[in-house]
């Protein structure tokens, strides 16, 4: 059964055109095929960062990006119609030692040396994309690059002196990647390739007829591939991957009503609209104003550029981070099939364990999210505080009315994660704080309340007996954080 | 900062690991397939699945060791591969190895080998072990003074218990070995190891083959921490045996999983303690028994509870001393070397101890501790006497620095006001002895060439694994010769070069091969000088070597190093030495535990602060002050980069890091997803590293000390800040401050645990 297809990119300053089975992994081809070792095998998992490289894209709008993407979750196929950027792409720059190069040599952030291509590679997409050139913008910028020998000192004064030297680059992308071409950060085939007249490697077809249209093999979702590949490290073929973050239709974020307010009447969220896109999205801080705050909780920034909100349902972890804050936002999802399309409220897909209401041929297409007055939290407690899945997690939204010392509940909607089998709405919790005051006796009410709706497993991510505790002090905590003028923790903890 | 090449090489992405080398194209790929449970009786193995894959799949096992199978050293308690009708230890031990011509198609063979066998009861815990005799070698005991006595005279008697938990390495690049036959029997072995000696001479062994006919090269490591030291032996001769039956290049790389459960790790510790003090806080009598969690299999476990003793009163004075360790054999994977080696536990129980006598008697934690150093003219418990004591020098400063009153008025006053965020701070000194605590190790050897272009190319048993020891050596050779850094190359360790060397390993990397290296230059020296002299016409002693030229009293003549290189070669003189150096003054006598085994101490002392998130239960740490003891450094910036690793490596261990096994003996956190080790976020932005200036060690190479290790300890202070932030919230919250019980890691579950009163 041939499950190959034809794959033409640019890698680096070469052209390079294969028939392979495009699920493969691009780490293996990187390292295998096109020899170019520099990129590492840290973990196969997506949480060292020792394999990261570039992917350029040209996008619909006319621009283009270069994210750092671990190659190790990374399917071939998606480098199709594409610019792979190794480090030895950038290390072919005039004379070799980029600035990026130059400055962690200079402050000896390299010691064994199995981490520094990844690290190189997350600060030059961090000068790239230009966003924040700062020292936060840089930390977060290689938050997902793990090195076991410096402590991050040395790299975090590299960083440091990347920002001092790069503060003043120019807001235009294209002027900026001209000055970081002249400035010897990244080699002349970036530029040259963005201007292409080629233009986006996206489709617009959509995929009318669900999934079961191919005629050998199966097909299968292929989104970020975050969830699939730390699952199935070594894939050797049997289906098609659907790459769903090309199809426009499922990766763009919209009003729900063309010309309406979005604050008014929702939005329609792309199932393959990232994680990143996700929280920094205006339309999306628009309906939830704040949202963005809790970008840095979910992953990293290099698993955040890749992985989907879609792929985090779907995948179907009871303690899925954005399947929480979906829950508490009310969201809608729209599956599509080839009986066409059908709707169903997010708390009703889950099933059972990793089981979702999902049927024959069906995909996650969008979610639909309504427009509220709500205040919205989110809290997550992992063993490390960054780049960790949480030992439990709690989103809420509720709206409320009255005067701010001592507010009434109109409606909460708070769901729970890492307490049962599938993620939960607390829907007991929700009907009780309907119409009650906001004061610390129904706060510790409807915190003993949550508790008990629950039915946690213990695993090496916490005990059964933590996370009920847990999830007691972070239901407490919504409202803490959310009700800051109610009095509630000199109540709670004098 | 003049940057060694090799440096340049790791940011361009052009240093080649093992796995990086280019390859043969008759090249084959091993995987090895493991135990399924924790304790087990080999009965046979089923090979038919994973031949069935592909035809190019091999699998091998123990009845194809054409030596002996054993790698142990000191018990013989280590088969290279379990053989049918043994046990084996522990879930994830070498039961036979799969090769095919590709990495994919080996893993997938070796997860369809299947096992007969009868699984056994394992023992998981160290005590348990104990009770049932289950102990390596025979009990040690250290002892000073007469304890019994002392604590009858005390006002203030504690016992506690301690534990500690164990610690992955997690070096960037997992364990590998190439292996590739040469002429005749020989093989030819690239090896991530810190011990090429120790690989070649298991090879030796398992292969039947005298050491002269095994190469071992180890080139540049994806860091090792010490997880290389006699854990990369057995992948180096599973690769050999491979190589030994193809006649064919076999290359073992493991998966990070792979790596993760069958690779040794920190040993876990679980400890008794008993302090007496005076009404003055003045320490009287301690007393300590360490189980230490030896794992299943021997490997270095005796090394490093001698060294656990050495330390169980860390920079303290204590009169009256007696400590006992056990090491508890049991079903988990070889416990072994890491960054530390034992002390890390040990220190971890007396401050656990001091912590109690604190908290117990009202006095300040700080001045308990001061008034209990040691000091020039005490003697350790084994005897060997305090010289050039750093302690309170170290100490004093350190108080100075982070304005310790001030900074602990200040907490006290956030922490009056603020019902959600406590904060805490601790303290602590560290005093920490520098050699193989196994007299034999402390040697090593080097071999140096000048070639006639004025180059020179240095060979030693350091290995280089991003502790920076190979620009450490060069700047020693440099500096010996009067030339720039840049004229020298370290060369990647190998046995062709040196022979019979020992692990870079207990922080002695530099020490050692950096005087073997100074040995072999001085030899060629004052071979380049007597020409110089014969040159310039000039009396040798009146001539030197600095920046590139020939110097006469101090001022530069008219020949170069270039110069003087070519005309003694000319002169048809040796332009090549081998150097040599064992550790001088080490004595130790293992019956009546007493002797001085170290070359010298390393002191200083840290200061660390944290926040406790009361209503979530976590923390985080805000800063770090250390004032560190590094003699005269060689190269400051390295020193730096040593210090901030290790730091973070020991605030992980002391926080982060939860080593778990199930109740099976089965290893939970056996992925980066579920293991997690200190990322960017969890360091505190604030690190700020001194180093004790002016004062030189004349016991160790350029006036230097030692640095790798030490430095780890410092992350303890990392758990009491965090518990004197949670005993803040503990006063109000649940009445009293424990903890009953002192646990390392402190992770968020239990700090949670502790904040609400569900444990002690
Ligand atoms: C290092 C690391 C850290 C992580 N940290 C977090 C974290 O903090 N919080 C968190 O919640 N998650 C985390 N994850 C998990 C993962 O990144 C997220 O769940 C992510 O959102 C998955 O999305 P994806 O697009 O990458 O999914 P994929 O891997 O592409 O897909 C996952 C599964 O869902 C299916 N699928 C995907 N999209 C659809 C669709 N539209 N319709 C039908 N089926 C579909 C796929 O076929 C596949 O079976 C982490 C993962 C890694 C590797
Ligand atoms: S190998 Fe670790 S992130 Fe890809
Ligand atoms: S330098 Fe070794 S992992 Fe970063």
């Amino acid at each position: 059964m041939n499950m190959d297809s034809t794959i033409e990119f640019l890698a680096n300053a070469s052209v390079i055109r294969v028939e392979a089975w495009p699920g493969r992994p691009a780490l293996d081809f990187i390292r295998g095929d096109l020899g170019l070792k520099g990129t590492k095998e840290g973990c196969r998992e997506g949480d060292c960062g020792a394999c990261a490289v570039l992917v350029g894209e040209r996008l619909a709008d006319g621009g283009f990006s270069y994210r750092a993407t671990p190659s190790c979750l990374l399917a071939l196929g998606e480098l199709d119609g594409r610019h792979l950027v190794t480090i030895e792409g950038l290390a072919s720059c005039n004379g070799g030692l980029t600035p990026v190069m130059k400055a962690l040599l200079e402050e000896n952030g390299s010691q064994c040396g199995f981490c520094s291509p990844g690290v190189v590679i997350a600060l030059t997409a961090w000068l790239i994309a230009g966003e924040r050139i700062d020292e936060t913008g840089a930390v977060i910028a290689v938050e997902g690059n793990l090195c076991r020998c410096t402590g991050y000192g040395a790299i975090r004064r590299a960083a440091k002196r990347l920002v001092s030297d790069f503060s003043g680059l120019p807001a235009g992308p294209m002027q900026r990647l001209a000055a970081l071409e002249k400035a010897g950060v990244v080699p002349p085939a970036l530029a040259a390739w963005v201007m292409e007249e080629k233009g986006a490697a996206n489709s617009d077809a959509g995929m009318a007829g669900g999934l079961s249209g191919a005629d050998n093999g199966e097909t299968m979702v292929s989104a970020g591939g975050t969830d699939w590949y730390v699952r199935n490290p070594d894939p050797v073929g049997g289906y098609h991957p659907f790459f769903i973050g090309r199809e426009k239709a499922y990766a763009s974020i919209e009003a729900a009503y063309p010309g309406a307010e979005a604050r008014q009447r929702g939005l329609v969220i792309g199932a393959a609209v990232t994680v990143h896109e996700f929280f920094t999205s205006a339309f999306v801080n628009s309906i939830v104003p704040g949202i963005d705050s809790f970008e840095s909780q979910v992953a990293s920034s290099l698993i955040r550029n890749r992985a989907t909100l879609g792929g985090n349902v779907c995948n179907a972890s009871p303690v899925a981070d954005l399947t929480a804050i979906l829950m508490a936002l009310d969201a809608t999802v729209v599956l599509a099939g080839p009986e066409g399309e059908r709707e169903t409220p997010l708390a009703r897909l889950f099933l059972g364990y990793k089981k979702l209401d999902l049927r024959e041929g069906e995909f996650l297409a969008r979610f639909l999210v309504p427009a509220s007055r709500s205040r919205f939290n989110f809290e997550k407690v992992s063993k490390r505080r960054h780049l960790d899945i949480a030992s439990a997690n709690t989103a809420c939204a509720i709206e409320v009315e009255g005067e701010a010392a001592a507010p009434r509940v109109v409606r909460a909607a708070i769901s729970a994660g890492g307490m049962a089998a599938v993620p939960l709405r607390l829907w007991k919790t929700e009907a009780f704080l309907a119409g009650k005051i906001v004061d610390a006796k129904n706060v510790r009410e409807a915190a003993g309340l949550a508790v008990s709706e629950t039915r946690p497993m213990s695993d090496v991510r916490g005990s059964a007996d933590y996370r009920r505790r847990l999830l007691e002090r972070l239901v407490i905590a919504h409202f803490i954080r959310l009700f800051p003028e109610a009095g509630l923790a000199e109540e709670l903890f004098p | 900062m003049n940057p060694i090449p090799e440096s340049v090489l790791n940011v361009k992405g052009q240093t080649r690991y093992i796995d990086d080398l280019p390859e043969a194209k008759t090249l084959l790929h091993a995987a090895v397939a493991a135990s399924p449970c924790a304790r087990g009786l080999l009965k046979g193995v089923d090979a038919g699945a994973a031949l069935a894959l592909h035809p190019s799949i091999r699998i091998i096992t123990a009845a194809d060791i054409p030596g002996v199978n054993q790698l142990g050293t000191a018990v013989a308690d280590e088969p290279l591969l379990v053989a049918a009708g043994s046990e084996w230890g522990f879930r994830g031990q070498a039961l036979a190895l799969v090769l095919a011509d590709s990495v994919s198609l080996a893993r997938r063979a070796a997860g369809l080998v299947t096992f007969s066998f009868d699984e056994l009861e394992p023992v998981l815990d160290a005590r348990e072990a104990a009770a049932k005799g289950l102990i390596i070698l025979s009990p040690r005991t250290q002892a000073m003074g007469d304890t019994a006595a002392a604590f009858a005279s005390c006002a203030t008697v504690i016992s506690g218990r301690v534990e500690s938990g164990g610690q992955e390495h997690v070096y960037l690049e997992t364990q590998a070995a190439l292996a590739t036959p040469a002429e005749g029997c020989a093989m030819r072995v690239i090896s991530g190891t810190q011990h090429p000696t120790g690989v070649q001479e298991g090879i030796a062994r398992v292969l039947g083959l005298p050491m002269h006919l095994v190469e071992v090269e180890a080139p540049r490591l994806g860091g090792g921490f010490g997880g290389k030291e006699d854990q990369a032996a057995l992948w180096a001769a599973l690769a050999c045996l491979g190589a030994r039956v193809t006649g064919k290049p076999v290359k073992l790389v493991l998966s990070r999983k792979d790596d993760m459960r069958m690779t040794g790790k920190r040993h876990p510790y679980s400890s008794d303690f008993r302090i007496g003090v005076d009404s003055g806080g003045k320490i009287l009598a301690f007393e300590a028994d360490y189980y230490q969690n030896s794992g299943a299999i021997c490997d270095l476990s005796p090394a490093i509870l001698s060294r656990t003793l050495f330390h169980a009163a860390s920079a303290y004075r204590i009169p009256n001393l007696r400590v006992t360790g056990y090491m508890c054999r049991t079903n988990l994977p070889p416990f072994t070397a890491f960054r530390g080696f034992g002390a890390p536990q040990a220190f971890f129980v007396i401050e656990a101890a001091l912590d109690a006598v604190s908290r117990r008697t009202g006095i300040d934690g700080a001045k308990l501790r001061r008034q209990n150093l040691l000091c020039d003219g005490d003697s350790f418990h084994f005897g060997m006497p305090v010289e050039n004591c750093r302690a309170r020098l170290s100490f004093d400063r350190l108080v100075e620095k982070v304005k310790w009153e001030s900074l602990r008025r200040n907490i006290d006053s956030h922490n009056a006001k603020d019902p959600l965020v406590k904060r805490g701070a601790a303290l602590m000194p560290i005093c920490f002895g520098v050699s193989f605590t196994k007299l034999l190790m402390n040697q090593g050897g080097s071999l140096v060439h000048v070639y006639k272009d004025g180059s020179i190319l240095v060979s030693t048993g350091a290995v280089e694994m991003g502790q920076q020891v190979s620009r450490k050596i060069a700047r020693v050779v440099a500096l010996a010769f009067g030339v720039g850094i840049e004229r020298v190359r370290v060369e990647r360790t190998t046995t062709l070069t040196v022979a019979n060397t020992y692990p870079t390993a207990a922080s002695t990397g530099s020490d050692i091969n950096g005087m073997a290296a100074l040995a072999a230059c001085q030899e060629i020296r004052a071979r380049l000088l007597v020409e110089a002299a014969t040159l310039l016409g000039a009396p040798a002693p009146e001539l030197s070597m600095e920046s590139g030229r020939v110097m006469r009293n101090g001022s530069p003549t008219p020949l170069s190093w270039d110069e003087l290189v070519t005309r003694t070669h000319e002169a048809r003189i040796d332009l090549s030495a081998h150097g040599f150096y064992a550790t001088p003054d080490l004595v130790y006598d293992m019956k009546s535990e007493r002797g001085s085994p170290f070359a010298y101490h390393v002191y200083g002392c840290a200061a660390v602060t944290a926040s406790v998130d009361v209503l979530r239960g976590t923390w985080r740490l805000d800063s770090v002050s250390v004032v560190h003891d590094g003699g005269e450094s060689i190269d400051r910036a390295v020193d730096i980069g040593q210090v901030e690793g290790a730091l973070a490596q020991g605030l992980g261990w002391a926080l982060l890091e939860d080593l778990r096994f199930d109740e099976k003996g089965k290893l939970l956190a056996d992925t980066l997803s579920t293991y997690k080790v200190p990322d960017f976020h969890f360091m505190p932005e604030k690190v700020d590293v001194e180093f004790l200036e002016g004062f030189p060690n004349h016991r160790a190479v350029m006036r230097s000390k030692a640095i790798g290790e030490p430095p780890l300890v410092y992350g303890i202070a990392g758990y009491f800040a965090v518990l004197d932030a949670i005993a803040a919230a503990r006063r109000t919250a649940v009445g009293g401050e424990g903890p009953g019980l002192y646990d390392i890691p402190l992770t968020p579950e239990k700090t949670l645990d502790c904040l609400m009163g569900a444990r002690p």
